[in-house]
């Protein structure tokens, strides 16, 4: 059993991403054809754009943690809000640069992650997925009890204008677009790297068989907390993206739907894939626009306008369980 | 001291409320494996029944059978048509674990969204049947009302019926022995397909029964059963999914933390409380309170 899947994975794994070099160039070249679309569209689509790239980012971080190591977390939204709210200290106490606040969310979800794995990560399935269940409705709310995270009002977030050497038209939304890709270009970089290292097959040695990954000397423990610090990182780094996005974190930003939202985002677009994390993060901007779009053409209530976007994305999630359970690709190569 | 007494009645009150939710959840653990976060969506879809029947009728008690049966007819539905074939269709691959977690999550997000086009967002609610006016004692109103000793006796009503069912009744039995070992039930002529379903019906009846007696003290719109679902879930998780003793004891226990945090500290600390003891009882038992033995593995 193991066996197989282990090998029906690697194939996967070497015949997507074949070499690390390769690997790099791709992403380079991404970035460069990035670069070049940001001054061809318009505002609104930079500002959409950036929110794909960090819902992607926020994909990632699920994808590495349920996908690869096999731990269902439904509180990525309370390691966002970490990361969300370290970044937005660093920026209005400490006066640093955004991009350290930014890589500091990381480090400081990262390490949050790290002290939280060590406690929970020893738990298995729901309850696991209970506690991080808890967790993303404790952790926002815990925000209103301490003065300097600013209660409901919340904090600025404010990354500054961008620097005067892009000259004058260098719109904002476009400067988010820069910063959110690039943050997502390296970040799902370092992931699919860590999916192809010795950790990622660890991860999913101990995800499809955990006694025998432990009887190969895969010491279980550390590695399920090692992948809940590396993913609570990442979620971080995304939330650090979001509240950049929208110049302001406070609690209700993290709600317990944008961790559900994020779970469906990855599971629609292939748990065990970091392929999908575009692709995922393209849907969850994608849907509330076609909503919106179907509600004004055939002329629906204000109650549809307000419950459609949460039914399209709950019915995509139901039929991609039941149709792609295990990613969309494999509607293409069933049989092999 | 009077304050003291009443923490200790309104965790009883809200506790019990917590612990038809987690009965409910732990319903259909034991028989699929499944945590059912549908049952939110479930039980607030049963109390928009009862609203809808009170607006008609007039008459709470009505609406509470009524969202008691429909809450029940739900539960099977959902099982018979929507976990069946998801389960007969995902059989494979590394989805599996998660497949039916993914699929509730779904389908509770279906049924609140159909709430919000049906009733729309606004809150209603519902007028108790009895006093909702805190008991005076010596001239202070303290906050332990009629509505919820009446919340309190109809919960310890629902548990001991549902006790005498699992421990007395031939379908009780049939239940109980499905959920341990559906294989060797199966050999015994259990018809282990319908007695689930029957499972999932008293857990949608215990969610609805849920409903109706929470609601009365808040507002009633389509996420109103979300934090309940929470609490639910982490009394489950305290008593160990496995056992109804359990959920009961579970219930309670996060009851009195959160009430004597609320009445003693902060009402802001609520969720927070939840988390802490739900991690605390954790790291002493990884597996819950109760945690049976091992049946099968999970």
């Amino acid at each position: 059993m193991l066996k197989h899947s282990k090998s029906k994975h690697s194939k996967k794994i070497h015949s997507s991403i074949d070499s690390p070099r390769k690997r790099l160039f791709l992403f380079i070249l991404g970035g460069w054809l990035l670069l070049i679309l940001s001054n061809q569209v318009g505002e609104f689509s930079l500002y959409q754009g950036a929110f794909v790239a960090t819902y992607a980012v926020g994909i990632a971080s699920i994808i590495l943690l349920t996908g690869y190591s096999g731990q269902l977390s439904l509180g990525h939204g309370a390691l966002m809000a970490v990361g969300a709210y370290a970044g937005a200290l660093t920026i209005n106490s400490l006066q640093w640069h955004p991009v350290v606040a930014l890589i500091m969310a990381t480090l400081v979800a990262g390490l949050f992650g790290l002290l939280l794995g060590g406690a929970v990560a020893r738990f298995s399935g729901p309850y696991l997925a209970g506690t991080t269940l808890a967790l993303a409705i404790a952790l926002p709310s815990l925000a209103n009890q301490f003065p300097i995270l600013g209660g409901e009002q919340g904090l600025a977030f404010d990354v500054g204008a961008s620097p005067a050497r892009f000259g004058d038209d260098f719109s904002p939304y476009k400067w988010f677009f820069w910063i959110a890709t690039l943050a997502a270009l390296i970040i799902i970089w370092f992931v699919a790297n860590i999916a192809a290292s010795r950790f990622g097959r660890t991860f999913r040695a101990m995800r499809d068989n955990p006694i025998a990954a432990q009887l190969c000397g895969v010491n279980v423990a550390r590695q399920k907390v090692t992948a809940f610090a590396i993913s609570s990182g990442v979620a971080g780094l995304s939330g650090g993206l979001l509240v950049m996005l929208i110049t302001g974190v406070s609690p209700s930003v993290f709600p317990l739907s944008l961790s559900l939202l994020l779970l469906s985002g990855a599971v629609v677009t292939g748990l065990y894939n970091l392929k999908g994390v575009i692709l995922g993060g393209l849907v969850l901007v994608a849907i509330p626009e076609i909503a919106e779009s179907l509600v004004t053409r055939i002329g629906g209530s204000e109650n549809v306008a307000n419950s459609l976007p949460g039914f399209l994305v709950s019915a995509l999630l139901i039929l991609a369980v039941m149709f792609t359970p295990n990613g969309p690709e494999h509607i293409f190569k069933r049989k092999h | 001291m009077t304050q003291f007494f009443t923490a200790v009645l309104t965790s009883l009150s809200s506790g019990a409320i917590y612990a038809l939710m987690s009965i409910a959840l732990v319903l259909v653990w034991r028989s699929t494996r499944v945590v059912n976060f549908a049952q939110a969506g479930q039980a607030v879809l049963t109390t928009y029944i009862g609203y809808e029947v009170i607006q008609r009728t007039g008459s709470y008690w009505i609406a509470l059978v009524a969202a008691i049966i429909g809450g029940a007819i739900i539960g099977a539905f959902i099982d018979r048509f929507f976990m069946r074939p998801i389960f007969k269709r995902v059989t494979s691959g590394p989805i599996v674990l998660i497949a039916p977690v993914v699929a509730t999550l779904g389908l509770l997000g279906i049924i609140e969204a159909v709430i919000g086009v049906v009733w729309g967002l606004n809150n209603q609610s519902i007028e108790p049947p009895v006093s909702n006016a805190g008991f005076n004692v010596n001239g202070t109103v303290i906050a332990f009302s009629l509505f919820n000793a009446f919340v309190l006796g109809t919960v310890a009503i629902a548990m001991i019926l549902l006790t005498l069912l699992f421990q007395k009744t031939n379908i009780g039995l049939a239940l109980r022995a499905s959920a341990y070992s559906p294989e060797i039930s199966k050999l015994s002529g259990i018809r282990v397909d319908a007695v689930r379903t029957l499972g999932w019906a008293i857990s949608g009846a215990a969610g609805g029964l849920a409903g109706m007696l929470y609601v009365p003290s808040t507002y009633l719109f389509p996420n109103a059963m979300d934090v309940l679902l929470v609490f639910g879930f982490i009394a489950a998780v305290i008593g160990g999914l496995e056992s109804m003793v359990g959920a009961v004891v579970g219930a309670m226990v996060l009851g009195c933390a959160i009430n004597f945090v609320a009445t003693y500290i902060s009402t802001a600390l609520v969720f927070p409380t939840a988390f802490v003891v739900l991690i605390l009882v954790l790291l002493v038992r990884p597996s819950g309170l109760f945690a049976g033995k091992k049946g099968r593995s999970a």
